[in-house]
Order: C-alpha cells, then structure tokens, then sequence
C-alpha cells in the first residue's frame, strides 16, 4: 500500500482573512472571528450561505489558571457556525497538537469525503489578562504530581531542557540562535497585520537579554497575542471557478507516537527520532521530499524549534542547523538562503500558532504576496514540535 | 502572604512513591510483566504493552547522569517565587537506558555542569510527611 495520500492536490485554499495582531484586541474574540471568516468568504469570492463546513482547533494553549470560553478565550467551529447563522452539515474541531496542520487535515478529508463543499477553517487565538502560563496551584494531582513539586512547570522549562541538550551537544552559540530571531523579526517587520509590524529585533538586542529559564530567554518565545485567521478552503474542480489562483493541498503528517515521558518532558533524542517519522511519513503522504520544497516554512513558537525542524525536515544534517543558520542559510533575502521564515513565523508575528506558516504557503504559492513576492512552488507549513506536531505540504500546481 | 510549593496528591497508583520518598527512598515502578522501570506508571507498560502491568514500586540506587539542565529565573509556579534561581537536571538514572526523570538540584545556580554528570538522589521536606525526590552532585553521601 502506498503511503501517497488519496486525495493529494484535490483540495485546494481559495481564500483567507486575518485580522490585526494585537496584545488585547478592543473587540471579544468571537467578534474578532465572526469579522474575520465573514472577510475570508467574500475574499474566496462565496456567499456565506454557501459554506457547508466548518473546522477549528480550538486549543487555548495555558499553563495558567484561565477559564476556556467558548467565543471569548476560544472560538469553536460551531459557535462560528452558529453566530454566522449557517446550519452547516459539517462541524468539527482537531483536539490533536499541531493545530493548524490537524485542523487542514480534518478539512480535507471532509472535502474529498464529500462531508463539505465548502469549509471555513479558522484560528483564534487569545491572550487573557494577568500572566499567560502562571498558576497558583498549590497541590498537584495526576500527571503533574511527578513534574510540578519539583518545580518544573511551563512551556519555558519544557523547551530549555531539549534546546540546552543541543547546545551541550553540538556548541550550539547563542549567535547562531540571534540569527534565527534577527531573521524571524526582519520579515515580521514588514507584515501590516503583525504585533511586530515596523519594529525589527537586532543580534545585539538579543544577545542583551536576560535569561528566563537557561539557555531560553523572552525573545526566544513568541508573545500572547489576540489575532484570527480565516482561510476557505473546496475541492480542485470547485477551485477553478473562483477568482484566486488555488493552493493544494498534497499531503500532511501528524506525529505520533511521541515517547511516553513525565508531563512537558521533550529530550531532544525523542524529538529528533519521532520527529524523523513524521517527515517521512509527510514526504510520502505528499509525493516530494525535501529537495523539491523552495518554501519550507518551520515552525517557531519558541525558537530551538526552527533548529529542529530544519533537520528533521532532511534541509541540513543533524546538529548542523545552528552553523546552517549562522552561515546565512535560512535569510530569506539572500538568493542562497532557504526562506524558512520569510512569512515572520510565531516570533517575528505573535502567538499564531501555526497560521503564519500557513498563510506565507498560501500567499507566496497563490501569487498574493505582493511586494514580498518570491518565486515559490512547493511549501511545507510547520507546527509545533517535529516529534509532537504537524506538517503540510501545499503545492501551486496539481501532480 | 506567599503561595506555598504544590504539594503531591497521591493516587492509588503513586501513593507507595509519595510513601517512600518521606522516608528519603526513592522507588519506581516496575512492570510484573517484562520488569522494566516505567516512570510515569501509566495504565499501560510503555515497554511490553501489557494492559495489566500491576505496577510494584521498587527501590533504586538514586545515582544517575545528567542529561541536560535548565536554570529556571522566573517561577511560572507562585509557590517557587521564593527559591529562584534554581536548577532542574534532567537525569538518567543508572538501573535502566533512556529511564529519565526531572528534579531540583541542590547544589544550587553556580555548580559548574556538564552533561554525563553523576548525581545523586537527595530529599527536600517540604511539608511534615512530604518529601520531594531532588539531586546532586557526586556519589552518594
Ligand atoms: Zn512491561
């Protein structure tokens, strides 16, 4: 049995929407939604009577101690559905990690199963008041009674432990990683709807800054934002009757499954080995390998992910993607560097969670990205961790 | 006044743990089926994927490797507000390949480390009947 995935370029991204990336956003993230999925539609060039599907994931990523509200902290697919006042015959949300390239999974499947015509796929993303991932727990039971006593708690710890892994291992700088974040918030610089939007990070800003939980500091993090995106997304034959140039989708891949560790345990080794099954198996799901990709957007929620990603992705050898970085291999201006980043990533746009790479893919793919247009075929959309995540591979035409 | 550490809330499955760390031992589980130390016991064996594994808790030596640390500045936890800086080891421990566990180190924010440190278990009382498995440097006391 082939792994090539049955219905590869059969689906396609035919239009998007996203809203401004703020801190706190003035309006509730259901209003936020609502405007932004109405603004995807028209873009598509559809009526809103016309979307019959509708997918999110709609994971409120915390540690903290935060209420989850449908159309305030979170927005699911049938509130959306609901509060645009369509009766849809598909609704659903991906609970997996790596939001963005489950949720695209789910809407494909429904499309080339025939569940949806049409399907609206968004990710809203909120930013609460008080501190993001503090929590005031005094006791803990279940799986963080073996973590948190201790004090190993939150996404902070949870990366440092892998990234200093690597950095003892290979001698890893904290240069290469400047390179990194001096390239993530170059590109989110020049994007109108980025938190980031005007304001650049230099390599000695970087290297100034404190650390939070060794070797991370708070540049290494994107930052909690309130945003939404909306893309539509409909069969290939479909397709070809709406006004943009159509994006297909050729395959995904979801890893699984990680090693059973302690809560937020990642060593790199688990990362590495896991992570190199889920390209594998996204490289055979989509019917290219890594030499065909000219837009392989990695993901970059905290910022050793671009190390990890760039090697399980086969783009330079293991333990190589920190020198990769330094010599320039992913400035996305220079016509020798891989454009890894060229669309910001989470560091260079906010906590977006997997939609910058996704929409760098669809504009640069669909010929929508205007003055930052770069000649592009074949993009890869990252999320989260190699070993506990996701991918896509979209493509500009149908093979 | 100030939020205190998390206390563990034993279970049926980890109160022997919780149990033989207030008498300073450290204990892990280990499968009935293919004897491997599971940490954390699941309802399944991770090794064998025996679906009743029936846990027993079982002394170990407490030495292990370090195989990467973290110096945690900012407490994500109120209750650590207090103890900042300090340095969790990711240690492998001695009895068994890829058999990791998280804690404290004692030795506090300016030890010199490496990776493939030896340490050792130690035991921080933080509540009368509590103890928290933690580590450091060396061989054993
Ligand atoms: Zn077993």
């Amino acid at each position: 049995m082939s792994g090539r995935f049955g219905a590869s370029n059969q689906v396609a991204l035919v239009g998007y929407a996203h809203s401004v990336v703020q801190r706190h956003a003035a309006a509730p993230l259901g209003v936020l939604t609502l405007d932004t999925a109405r603004r995807a539609i028209a873009d598509a060039g559809l009526r809103t009577d016309q979307i019959d599907g509708f997918v999110t994931a709609p994971l409120f990523p915390t540690a903290g101690a935060h209420a989850v509200e449908d159309g305030v902290s979170t927005v699911s697919a049938t509130w959306l559905a609901d509060n645009l006042d369509v009766r849809p015959r598909y609704a659903a949300g991906f609970q997996g990690i790596g939001q963005m390239p489950g949720a695209v999974a789910v809407a494909v499947n429904a499309i080339a199963a025939g569940a949806a015509d049409y399907v609206v796929l968004h990710r809203a993303m909120h930013n609460p008041p008080g501190r993001y991932h503090g929590n005031p727990m005094t006791s803990a039971g279940g799986a963080q009674q073996w973590t948190a006593p201790q004090g190993y708690f939150g996404p902070l710890s949870m990366i440092a432990l892998p990234y200093n892994e690597y950095v003892q291992r290979y001698g890893a700088s904290r240069e290469a990683m400047a390179a990194v974040l001096v390239e993530a918030r170059r590109n989110g610089a020049r994007l109108p709807w980025s938190y980031w939007h005007g304001r650049p990070l230099s390599a000695e800003e970087y290297l100034a800054e404190p650390m939070i939980s060794d070797p991370i500091c708070r540049y290494d993090c994107d930052i909690p934002v309130d945003g939404v995106a909306a893309f539509v997304l409909t069969s290939a034959a479909r397709a070809a009757d709406l006004p943009h140039r159509p994006v297909y989708v050729s395959g995904y891949a979801t890893s699984a499954p990680a090693t059973r560790r302690l809560p937020l345990h990642w060593p790199l080794d688990d990362i590495m080995a896991v992570g190199r099954e889920t390209t594998r198996r996204l490289w055979e799901s989509a019917g290219v390998g890594p030499t065909e990709v000219d837009l392989p957007q990695v993901y970059d929620g905290f910022s050793p992910f671009v190390y990890f990603w760039l090697e399980t992705l086969g783009l330079c050898p293991p333990g190589e993607a920190h020198r990769f970085v330094l010599d320039g291999g992913i400035d996305s201006d220079s016509p020798k560097g891989l454009p890894v980043l060229s669309g910001g990533g989470a560091l260079g746009n906010g906590r977006m969670h997997g939609v910058p790479q996704m929409l760098e893919c669809y504009l640069q793919l669909a010929g929508r990205a205007g003055e930052r247009q770069r000649t592009a075929t074949i993009g890869v959309a990252c999320q989260s961790s190699p070993h506990y995540g996701g991918a896509v591979v979209y493509s500009a035409e149908r093979f | 006044m100030s939020t205190p550490r998390p206390l563990p809330v034993p279970d049926e499955v980890s109160a022997p743990y919780w149990a033989a760390a207030a008498q300073h031992t450290l204990v892990i589980a280990r499968c009935s089926r293919c004897a491997s130390f599971v940490l954390p016991p699941g309802q399944t064996c991770p090794h064998c994927h025996s679906v009743d594994p029936r846990f027993r808790f079982e002394p170990v030596s407490g030495t292990g490797t370090v195989r990467s640390w973290t110096v945690v500045r900012q407490a994500f936890l109120p209750g650590f507000d207090a103890e900042v800086p300090f340095v969790l080891v990711d240690v492998e421990l001695t009895e068994q390949s890829e058999l990791r566990m998280i804690g404290r180190l004692l030795d506090g924010p300016a030890a010199a480390l490496r990776l493939g440190d030896r340490v050792s278990v130690a035991f921080e009382d933080v509540a009368p009947g509590v103890s928290i498995p933690a580590f450091t440097l060396g061989a054993p006391a």
